[in-house]
């Protein structure tokens, strides 16, 4: 990164949350500072929603999954549609008539109090660990390829985010996502071109696609029923249902950004915005990563993105061997590339021989990078997260023009403000009316719970910096935040369930049944080896049986309560 | 005011339901005939 980066990266994280700041500038009451104020329209609601959940996560690891597996992650958000439009038909109508603050909230007044703080503390663990992650993904990856140090890092990813949502609320969070998206977006589409651009001149787009499917990267949609594929179009759309209804429906970091300004028709149409729209983008996010993967047939890769670890292995004595290793490399890479040279040049009838060829070629790449992570870890250089994370990083500050450079940079950061921001706000919101207000100060006036609010926001802003720094991540950095997810969604969206749906059940049977879902779920989590997504079913699933099972037994003469 | 209070506002409610199911099908059919044609 040279000057011209470094002023756009600046420029473009100050002057959001500056501006920011400036609109929203004046003493809030407690409604405008947690829902913020009826200014707030559809199309913000709908990009903030948007801007939550697509973290840097999304931006870092996502293209490096297409590079590695193909497109076909895609399908995980087959789901969501349907669950968004379950969230605007049941739940957002009850969240708004009822005009509470929070999720939790409601189920103290469906259910009672000890219900209602369960609900808010699985939240609260759950997203306080993940805003960690949501700081210290970007910035292991960031300070490792840029030189910069992991601390400072974190502290530029994290601080400058807890002053302007201490300070904004709500309001403050959902105006800057507006902006914050917008720039991800440019600068993923800028990036998206410069990819295709830098192809090789006489390779034609529609040519490039070709290539690109059939080395088994563009495969989308999958309809098999072989359970033991990752990717189909059933897993994505039943898994991705259950997973999508727990987060737009329980999360306060989401449901906190559809309620904001306040009206049921903004809030649909928010999320029904959603609906049509995360699917193609995250098909253009995950077709760059097929474009760079393109390119990198071209050009030669590093044999490992990772290259500080990899720099750590050769001073750790590991040099001969990964000598040997990338010598074999550069060989396959350049017999690969001459192969995909005559095929895109050559007649059509040798297509099929040279495809195989170019499989089997890019099939060893992938066993000398397996071969070079094995020795890496033996060397005691392991890397913290999966070498992909690090190719979208590594082919933009290598080769994207310098200004583009700091754009893209700025774009991580963007994303880690905007998903940071939402979920301090929810995490501070939540503590204070959920706990705070019912436990400690019933009874104070409207100005100290605003304080109170700003006090919380800012410790929660502590406890993810303090995740961050201390954090070492297990898997890829996509999968430690779905894991951590799945182990908690599921209990929290059995309670709703409950609660809309099954309207016999009370406070004492739904709290046990809860409680002994996640005692399930996560004895599950640690002895059995099943995908993740199960214990999202599973928590939920065990929570609806449980609830009903005690409400027809043990709580069978409980008093009943006014049901909402 | 709720969905529930106006039945021609729940109507309008769900004609938008369906359009965004009916543009998600289109987008899946749109993915289906690139995974085929390029794969």
């Amino acid at each position: 990164m040279n000057r011209i980066d470094y002023i756009v990266l600046i420029a473009t994280i100050l002057a959001i949350p500056l501006y920011g700041l400036w609109r929203t500038w004046k003493h809030p009451n407690l409604r405008e500072y947690l829902k913020g104020d009826k200014t707030i329209r559809w199309g913000t609601i709908g990009l903030s929603v948007l801007a939550t959940q697509a973290g840097p996560i999304t931006f870092l690891s996502m293209p490096g999954q297409a590079y590695e597996s193909g497109i076909g992650f895609i399908q995980n958000y087959f789901g969501q549609p349907f669950a968004l439009i379950v969230v605007c038909a049941i739940f957002v109508p009850i969240y708004q008539r009822l005009k509470v603050y929070t999720a939790y909230e409601y189920l103290g007044q469906r259910f009672d109090g000890k219900t209602r703080y369960l609900g808010a503390f699985l939240f609260l663990i759950q997203r306080g660990i993940a805003a960690g992650i949501t700081i210290y993904a970007p910035a292991i990856i960031l300070s490792a390829l840029l030189g910069w140090d992991l601390n400072l890092t974190i502290w530029l990813a994290g601080g400058f985010v807890i002053v302007y949502t201490v300070v904004g609320g709500t309001k403050i969070v959902s105006l800057t996502q507006r902006y914050q998206i917008l720039v991800i977006l440019i600068g993923m589409a800028l990036a998206f071109g410069i990819a295709v651009y830098r192809l090789p001149a006489d390779l034609s787009f529609t040519n490039a696609l070709s290539l690109a499917g059939k080395m088994g990267k563009l495969q989308a949609v999958d309809f098999s029923l072989d359970p033991s594929r990752r990717y189909t179009f059933w897993s994505g759309v039943l898994g991705g249902f259950f997973l999508s209804l727990s987060y737009f429906g329980a999360d306060q970091s989401q449901v906190q950004r559809y309620l904001a300004g306040g009206s049921l028709r903004s809030s649909r149409i928010g999320l029904l915005f959603n609906a049509i729209v995360k699917v193609p983008m995250q098909f253009l996010i995950l077709l760059l990563g097929a474009m760079i993967f393109l390119f990198y047939q071209f050009e030669k890769p590093p044999m490992f993105f990772n290259q500080p670890s990899y720099q750590r292995a050769i001073e750790n004595g590991h040099g001969p061997q990964l000598t040997t290793l990338q010598t074999r490399f550069d060989d396959v890479f350049t017999r690969k590339r001459d192969t995909i040279q005559a095929m895109t040049t050559g007649s059509p009838a040798d297509t099929s021989a040279l495809t195989a060829q170019i499989r089997e070629f890019d099939a060893e790449s992938r066993n000398i990078r397996d071969e070079t992570r094995k020795i890496l870890e033996q060397s005691g250089a392991g890397p913290k997260s999966k070498d992909s994370d690090y190719v979208f990083i590594t082919f933009v500050i290598n080769h994207l023009p310098h200004g583009v450079v700091g754009l893209l940079v700025a774009v991580i950061f963007c994303a880690t403000m905007s998903a940071t921001s939402a979920v301090l706000n929810a995490l501070g919101s939540t503590t204070a009316v959920d706990l705070y207000r019912p436990l400690l100060r019933p009874k104070a006036d409207d100005h100290h719970y605003v304080v109170a609010t700003k006090w919380l926001t800012a410790a929660w802003g502590l406890v993810a910096i303090a995740v961050a720094s201390f954090a070492s991540l297990v898997e890829n950095l996509i999968e430690a935040g779905n894991i951590l997810a799945s182990v908690f969604y599921g209990s929290i969206l059995g309670l709703f369930l409950v609660a809309f749906f099954l309207r016999s059940v009370r406070g004492s049977a739904v709290f046990i049944g809860a409680l002994l879902a996640q005692t399930l779920v996560l004895v599950l989590f640690f002895t059995l080896s099943i995908s993740y997504l199960w214990y999202n079913v599973i928590g939920c699933g065990a929570v609806v049986i449980i609830a009903w099972l005690l409400q027809q037994t043990f709580f069978r003469n409980e008093t009943p309560v006014a049901v909402r | 005011m709720s969905g529930h209070d106006h039945p021609p506002f729940f109507a309008t409610w769900r004609r938008a339901y369906v359009f965004a199911i009916a543009l998600f099908a289109i987008e899946v059919a749109v993915l289906y005939a690139f995974t085929l044609r390029f794969s």
